[in-house]
């Protein structure tokens, strides 16, 4: 379910986009903050491997005795300082070159020429010597701290010469490889060394349990890992807001056309804001709804009028029969009352008859034959055919029919004519006048009908072609109208691509209607 | 019981006028609202039966005027089945509503209902003294006897028990018994009267010099 929704996804993507950065930037912090306190290890490490080479090259490497310096504590040579004075006991200009060289890490220098037998003598002394160490060294050495700095010195030969107190024991020598007097380092364990051979061999080692930096290393991956957590965190609960915030439009929608769709037709959308994706949607869904709410109440309104037109001749034939049918009646009686149900039987007959025709046009189903014929001829036939109401009513048809080629359905045009004819007669004035004229134009052809009755008022002039709409409501009603007639004729003229259009003057004198259609040639 | 029936569609005016003056009730009729509204005031009418599309005046404009000046009992008739149109009558001041095409019958027993509550009266049975008038089937019975009445006399009869313990004028019991198609004398009333009162008991009824008849409650 949640993964379904839109806001879930993109809360889903996004934790995933975010987890990424945050391990990408966690590790990376780790790996540089690691780096770093190992560097700065190193680092420690060298300093100290340095003066405790210093020291061994400087300090006789006789027997124990008074010291030949001075003590300097504090003021020791650095590792920078050349060879001191009163190095009596060296192991001769190679030695001093040596180790004078070893001083940095660099290119080797050769082992001097020692032969045979000074080698020995010097390894004899070697092993006994005495390594002291200077001041500013006993200081970098703090043996009291168990985790701090711890240093070992070998003779060339393996003997540790000297070792700090806090050193690890069986901490084993490192091999030497070749000539190296590099500055060299290695991990045992939790313990971080540096070592540094000397020209001759000697190796000084200088140590560090690594304990505490791997725990405050392992504090600093929680402290990373728990500050991460918080941005995912702040950053998931910052979408959800932001993401409920661009959804909400899309909500208003949904709840919106669950109302509609639940029947409330004049529900609409709330639009705030019609400039964002959402809100254009919502404007289109908007007139959408308005356009299914005016159909569905134009539905509504004819279903309300065809009821109550039915419901009137309805009406007349209950009542009659129920009347009738109270008590013995005479055979005229009956047959007046038979009379009474067939007229309103035939006047439901029309309705439905139009009702049926009107809701064909409407679906589309009702078929157009187009075929050439004239309309100037279909009138004069059309007239022939209203002329004898026209004449109860002592009407004038005045005819002024041109021949005019359309090419159409001539039987539904003619019901058009029929029509507008016989609104024209009855809703004219007695003697009144009827006008009909045909005429072609470029690409149309005119139909024009008129009378001189006493006009449409101008209120219901635009209604005129409404299903059921009537300006005076009960005569037209009582005449066995329907109320369908111009509703008809529109929908015929427009499935032929015509137009109608009426205008009319209800001005005293010169009152009167004039029908005009309009017929694509 | 004289009715004013206000319909545009002839047959249908027609017919429930046949209709109604056999059920024995004095029937006006008015084609369109203008005539249908000078009639509904110049006449007290024990009921109108109103159709609301008329022609000229309006259903409901009727029911406004009328209402400014008079309570009579109206029935609205219409095509219109909607709640919306419904209340609108009832809350105009129609009595009642009745929706075309309705039943003849139901109809009759609107308009009895209706000119019985405008009377005070809940129950289609009217009793006085030992006499029972059964307004439905339009008899009446002594000690489960039952009387013969012809039309008019059984119409005086329940019009004076519905107004009893007022004084009826005569001109009052001829003008709702007698519609416009009538031109019967006034005496005819007297003549009546007498008939009803040698069925029924001279004491029942009571002469009120001048004025009219009255039944005591």
């Amino acid at each position: 379910m949640f993964t379904k929704s839109i806001r879930g996804r993109l809360l889903a993507w996004l934790a995933f986009l975010l987890v990424c950065i945050l391990t990408g930037f966690g590790v990376t912090a780790y790996q540089l903050h690691s780096t770093n306190r190992f560097g700065q290890i190193d680092d420690d490490l060298a300093v100290r491997v340095a003066a405790l080479r210093d020291d061994l090259r400087t300090r006789p490497l006789g027997g124990p005795g008074p010291k030949h310096f001075p003590f300097e504590p504090g003021g020791g040579p650095g590792p920078g300082q050349g060879p001191l004075p009163g190095f009596a006991p060296g192991p001769g200009p190679g030695f001093g070159a040596g180790l004078s060289a070893g001083n940095r890490p660099g290119p080797k220098p050769g082992p001097g020429p020692d032969g045979p037998f000074l080698r020995g003598f010097l390894d004899g002394r070697a092993e006994q010597r005495e390594v002291r160490l200077s001041g500013r060294t006993l200081v970098a050495f703090d043996e009291s701290d168990t985790n701090g700095f711890y240093f070992v010195i070998w003779s060339r030969n393996g003997t540790a010469l000297k070792r700090s107190t806090n050193a690890p024991s069986h901490l084993p020598r490192p091999e030497r490889l070749g000539a190296d007097v590099g500055f060299n380092t290695r991990t045992l364990g939790t313990f971080r060394e540096a070592y540094q051979f000397t020209g001759i061999g000697d190796c000084v080692l200088v140590g560090q349990s690594l304990a505490a930096d791997l725990a405050a290393l392992r504090r600093y991956a929680w402290w990373l890992a728990g500050a991460g957590a918080g941005v995912l965190g702040l950053g998931l609960w910052g979408a959800w807001l932001l993401a409920s915030r661009a959804i909400r439009p899309v909500d208003d929608i949904s709840a919106a056309a669950t109302r509609i769709s639940a029947g409330n037709l004049s529900e609409r959308i709330n639009v705030a804001d019609t400039d964002s994706e959402l809100g254009r949607l919502a404007t289109i869904l908007n007139s959408t709804f308005a356009r299914l709410e005016a159909a569905f109440a134009q539905q509504k309104q004819f279903t309300a009028d065809a009821s109550h037109e039915l419901r009137t001749p309805l009406s007349v034939i209950i009542t009659e029969a129920q009347t009738t049918l109270a008590r013995d009646r005479s055979a005229p009686e009956y047959r007046e009352t038979v009379q009474a149900c067939l007229d309103a039987a035939q006047q439901m007959r029309r309705l439905t008859q139009s009702m049926l025709e009107l809701a064909r046009f409407d679906a589309g189903q009702e078929a157009i034959e187009r075929q050439p014929f004239d309309l100037g001829e279909q009138a004069r036939t059309c007239i022939e055919l209203v002329r004898p109401l026209a004449q109860q009513k002592g009407i004038q048809i005045h005819t002024d029919l041109q021949p005019v080629k359309l090419t159409g359905d001539a039987d539904r045009l003619s019901q058009v004519l029929v029509n507008l004819l016989t609104n024209a007669i009855h809703y004219n004035r007695d003697q009144g006048e009827i006008s009909l004229s045909t005429r072609s134009q470029p690409g149309a052809a005119l139909l024009n009908v008129s009378d001189t009755g006493p006009g449409i008022p101008a209120e219901d002039l635009p209604r005129v072609f409404e299903r059921f709409y009537r300006g005076d409501k009960a005569r037209a009603h009582r005449d066995g109208h329907s109320g369908l007639g111009l509703a008809i004729c529109k929908a015929i003229v427009d499935a032929h691509g015509g137009s109608i259009a009426v205008q009319s003057s209800t001005a005293e004198g010169c009152s009167g209607t004039t029908f005009t259609v309009r017929l694509p040639a | 019981m004289r009715i004013l029936i206000v319909e545009d569609e002839p047959r249908l005016l027609h017919n429930l006028a046949k209709a109604l003056r056999e059920e024995s009730y004095a029937v006006d009729t008015a084609a369109d609202g203008d005539d249908g509204i000078v009639k509904a005031l110049d006449c007290d009418y024990d009921a109108i039966v109103l159709d609301v599309m008329l022609p000229g005046l309006d259903g409901w404009q009727i029911l406004e005027r009328l209402r400014r000046k008079k309570k009579t009992p109206v029935l609205m008739l219409t095509a219109r089945d909607a709640t919306r149109d419904r209340v609108r009558g009832l809350d105009a001041g129609a009595d009642d509503y009745l929706i075309k095409p309705f039943d003849l019958a139901e109809l009759l027993a609107r308009l009895r209902a209706l000119i019985r509550r405008a009377a005070g009266q809940a129950e289609s049975t009217l009793t006085v003294r030992d006499l029972v008038i059964d307004t439905r089937s339009r008899t009446v019975s002594r000690n489960g006897e039952a009387i013969a009445f012809t039309a008019r006399e059984y119409a005086i009869l329940e019009y004076l028990v519905l107004h009893r313990g007022e004084v009826v004028t005569r001109t009052a019991i001829y003008e709702h018994l007698f519609d416009e198609s009538d031109d019967t004398l006034s005496n005819l009333v007297d003549v009546h009267v007498f008939s009803i009162r040698k069925k029924v008991g001279p004491e029942l009824i009571a002469t009120r010099r001048g004025q009219g008849y009255c039944i005591e409650t």
